[in-house]
């Protein structure tokens, strides 16, 4: 009884500490999320939070000084006196502000405390990252045209392009590889299997330099062939040590039976291995799709940001101006890029938290 | 694995596996620089003998004018540059009537990454055709490789030198390989030393445009009394916070000593420590230490981003005057202020009448990586003001070139910068981007970062910048 009791005190005390830290993990997002909808100025502004309603400052009635003060002196207010720099920052006097309301004019306002209930909200950065940003351009005789730039649905496909080929390639590899590793006995196994272990350890940048000389020399530079075959070979050694550890541990019986009744290894990897290893295939899957949606550098070296090849991630920084004018656009383009990898994280998610278990609980 | 012994034999294959790997990629990496330098060579040498059979063709006209009859119809020119969006669409206008002309097709792909990538791509043997350098200290680093192409027997010299000023000229000769070599043109440009005013309540106010450093100073004396902070300044600029900074004492030094000095502390003979230096950075504190003179105080400088600087000026009243910084900024502007009738600009005043009206200017300087025929084409036409007439047009660049007329500025404020560069006495460029990046990208904004802020005193900012040209 005792002991029951215990449990439920430690599974509460999980259960906040869980909590605290989905707190801390999604608060940015929202705060991500409520300024995407909000103005360019706001946000330049005001913290996200002021959507709220929140108690504000409003103007009251104005005081207007002698013109003549100097404000290097003290300066006298309704028979107080204070110092520029506390009429800079406001003073509270009985439950109203006093702040300058034009330092020039030398008059100063006394605001009051208001509730701010109505938080000005807005569409517009994601319709200009969704169908592309207008550009103002004059003409020689002065007068303006608009010209629309392209929206995200090119970089979508393209994106698609690279990271439905760039997904399978690899899982279909390293399924294939783990079979062997895991069942097949042939001389330097363990030493092969070790190698691509350690390559897990190989950060992928000190390959960006010669794999592009390689592909200059072959002229795979800006295709879509060149970059499945990065990301593939960036990504195997990890698809491949976690299929192993899958395929490793279905019961040996099974096999043997098969084999037993004549089934080649083909013929066993593709009616019993494959159907049974669904769920690691799923969440490596969700992996390695994740990864390569989301991947900036390989593309910028790779693929380059020609508008027929490029990608959603290189598109959207490139959204925000030589300049960074308009970083505000960021918020709504990585919601709107967020979408695919969630789609397919809810599609396949019973797959994923399986998968995820996979290698560690075994009945 | 089930011995303790075999266990004990694949950790020591794992050990060694590992150590031969790490062994193999520095020894890889060390050969790579190591066969650098003739990879090129032999890429130079592939291009010279291209351009040898093409050396007949030549005879006859220029490559740009062979390019008009249509010799080169249906060729790719692939160019590489840093700017994106609203510039990259400009851009693509100005060439436009080049590439129906000609039938050249330019590729341009813009990169926010382009001072990353370029010397990835260069060192993986893919150079684009033309690549677009915004900072001429990354050309120089790069032509020292001698991938760069000389331009002096390309180009028509005699025709360079009537349409540009002496000193863009001297600024695309850098180091190449076997001695100094052309390493570029020029093509768009900003000019650096302005101050922008809020021209209609500037009038209001009573205010008179200052022609000496003395009387600026007094006209910020005024604002204060009057009330409002003269300066709105901002210095924040991601992981390049600082640059406003430099660009503020390398126009005070153009101001406070010679050319020649300038020219010195550029190229790292004239240290930081010097009295001339500290003298400039002085003069600036005098503004920026005072926190009467500054919208925000000393304090925030360091904090606002360089491009919402400028807002307090359109505020109504205004709630600064005064913004000192490069034409581009216009974009930063609200869209709704008008050019000419809300804001104007004029000449950041010169501090000892001995040194004349010097100008600060920046600029994007093209240079040529594949020696082809029809590249040599669109480079002979970016020399010329045609290849940028659309986009001074649609305001926010000053084209380099004579030949870009004056009447080609849509507003008043660009033709007067564009007379100011061409009448400059002294003009130089952006010294923080000539520097090597160590110091021009590195300590120079971090070293005016950390003194503006307050965390170290002028000489400790000025010996920690210096100390980024020792090591």
């Amino acid at each position: 009884m005792a002991l029951k009791k215990k449990r439920k005190g430690n599974k509460t005390l999980v259960n906040i500490v869980l909590g605290v830290i989905c707190l801390i993990w999604l608060l940015p997002t929202l705060g991500l999320f409520i300024s995407s909808f909000r103005p360019a100025t706001d946000i330049l502004h005001t913290g996200w939070w002021k959507v709220f309603p929140h108690q504000e400052w409003s103007a009251g009635e104005t005081i207007q000084l002698n013109k003549e003060v100097d404000l290097r002196e003290p300066i006298e207010v309704n028979g107080t006196t204070y110092t520029d720099d506390q009429l800079k920052a406001g003073v509270t006097v009985d439950g109203n502000r006093l702040l300058w309301e034009n330092r020039r004019a030398r008059t100063i306002n006394v605001q009051e405390q208001a509730w701010a209930f109505k938080p000005t909200l807005t569409l517009e950065n994601y319709k200009n990252v969704l169908s592309g940003k207008e550009y103002k351009l004059k003409e020689a005789d002065g007068s303006e045209t608009v010209q629309k730039g392209s929206g995200l649905s090119q970089a979508f496909w393209n994106t698609l392009t690279i990271a439905v080929p760039a997904t399978v390639i690899p899982v279909l590899i390293a399924s294939f590889a783990a079979y062997a590793f895991a069942w097949l006995r042939f001389p330097g196994r363990k030493t092969l299997f070790v190698m691509i272990i350690a390559m897990l350890v190989i950060p992928l940048q000190v390959a960006l330099i010669p794999v592009l000389k390689d592909y200059t020399s072959l002229g795979l530079n800006g295709s879509y062939l060149g970059i499945w075959l990065a990301h593939t070979a960036f990504g195997l050694p990890l698809v491949t040590y976690f299929m192993y550890n899958f395929i490793s541990q279905l019961p040996k019986d099974l096999f043997e039976s098969a084999f037993m009744d004549g089934a080649s290894h083909f013929t066993i990897f593709a009616k019993l291995i494959l159907p049974l290893s669904v769920p690691a295939l799923a969440s490596i899957g969700i992996f390695q799709f994740l990864w390569v949606w989301n991947d900036y550098l390989v593309s910028l070296i790779f693929i380059g940001n020609q508008p027929g090849v490029q990608v959603m991630s290189m598109k959207i920084a490139d959204l925000v101006g030589s300049r960074g004018n308009d970083w505000h656009l960021l918020t709504s383009a990585a919601f709107i890029s967020m979408l695919m990898p969630l789609a397919i994280f809810f599609l396949l998610q019973k797959y994923f938290v399986r998968g995820l278990m996979g290698g560690s609980i075994k009945g | 694995m089930k011995s303790p012994i075999g266990r004990k034999m694949s950790l020591a294959l794992v050990l060694c596996l590992s150590f031969a790997m790490l062994l193999s990629a520095c020894g890889g990496g060390n050969n790579a620089a190591k066969n650098d330098p003739p990879t090129p060579a032999t890429n130079n040498s592939q291009a010279t003998t291209d351009n040898t059979t093409v050396a007949p063709v030549e005879t006859t006209g220029s490559p740009l004018e062979l390019a008009m009859k249509g010799e080169y119809k249906g060729t790719k020119v692939s160019m590489f540059g840093p700017f994106v969006d609203a510039d990259q669409v400009k851009f693509e206008n100005s060439i436009k009537e080049f590439e129906e002309k000609t039938g050249i097709d330019i590729q341009y792909e813009g990169s926010k990454e382009f001072e990353a990538t370029i010397n990835i791509r260069v060192d993986g043997g893919n150079a684009p055709d033309i690549a677009d350098f915004p900072q001429p200290g990354l050309l120089a680093s790069i032509a020292k490789t001698g991938k760069v192409i000389d331009l002096t027997n390309i180009l028509d010299q005699a025709k360079l030198k009537a349409n540009y000023n002496q000193s863009w000229l001297d600024m695309a000769t850098m180091d190449g390989k076997d001695g100094k070599i052309m390493t570029g043109v020029w093509n768009r440009s900003n000019v650096k030393s302005l101050v922008w005013y809020p021209k209609k309540q500037f009038e209001e106010a009573g205010y008179k445009i200052p022609e000496t450093w003395d009387e600026m100073m007094e006209l910020t004396e005024q604002i204060a009394k009057d009330g409002d902070p003269a300066w709105s300044i901002g210095i924040e600029s991601g992981a390049a916070t600082g640059w406003p900074a430099t660009d503020w004492v390398e126009d005070i030094m153009l101001r406070t000593t010679t050319p020649e000095n300038y020219d010195k502390w550029v190229k790292g003979e004239l240290p930081f420590n010097s009295p001339e230096v500290k003298h400039a950075v002085e003069v600036m504190s005098d503004i920026w230490m005072n926190k009467d003179y500054v919208y925000g105080g000393t304090k925030s400088i360091v904090t606002t981003a360089f491009g919402d600087a400028a807002l307090p000026l359109f505020d109504n009243p205004p709630k600064a005057w005064l913004h000192r910084q490069a034409n581009f900024i216009t974009s930063f502007f609200p869209e709704t202020a008008k050019i000419d009738a809300d804001y104007d600009w004029f000449y950041l005043p010169s501090i000892d009448p001995q040194y004349g009206k010097p100008v600060l200017v920046a600029g994007d300087i093209y240079s040529m990586f594949n020696d082809r025929p029809e590249v040599r084409a669109v480079m002979e036409f970016f020399t010329t003001g045609e290849s940028i007439k659309t986009w001074v047009q649609s305001g926010g660049v000053i084209a380099p070139m004579n030949d870009a007329s004056l009447d080609w500025y849509s507003s008043e404020s660009d033709r007067r910068m564009a007379k100011l560069v061409q009448e400059a006495s002294t003009l130089r460029f952006d010294g923080s981007d000539l520097m090597p990046g160590k110091v021009g990208a590195g300590t120079f904004w971090k070293g005016m970062t950390d003194y503006v802020s307050g965390t170290a005193n002028l000489d400790d900012a000025l010996k920690q910048i210096q100390s980024g040209w020792d090591n």
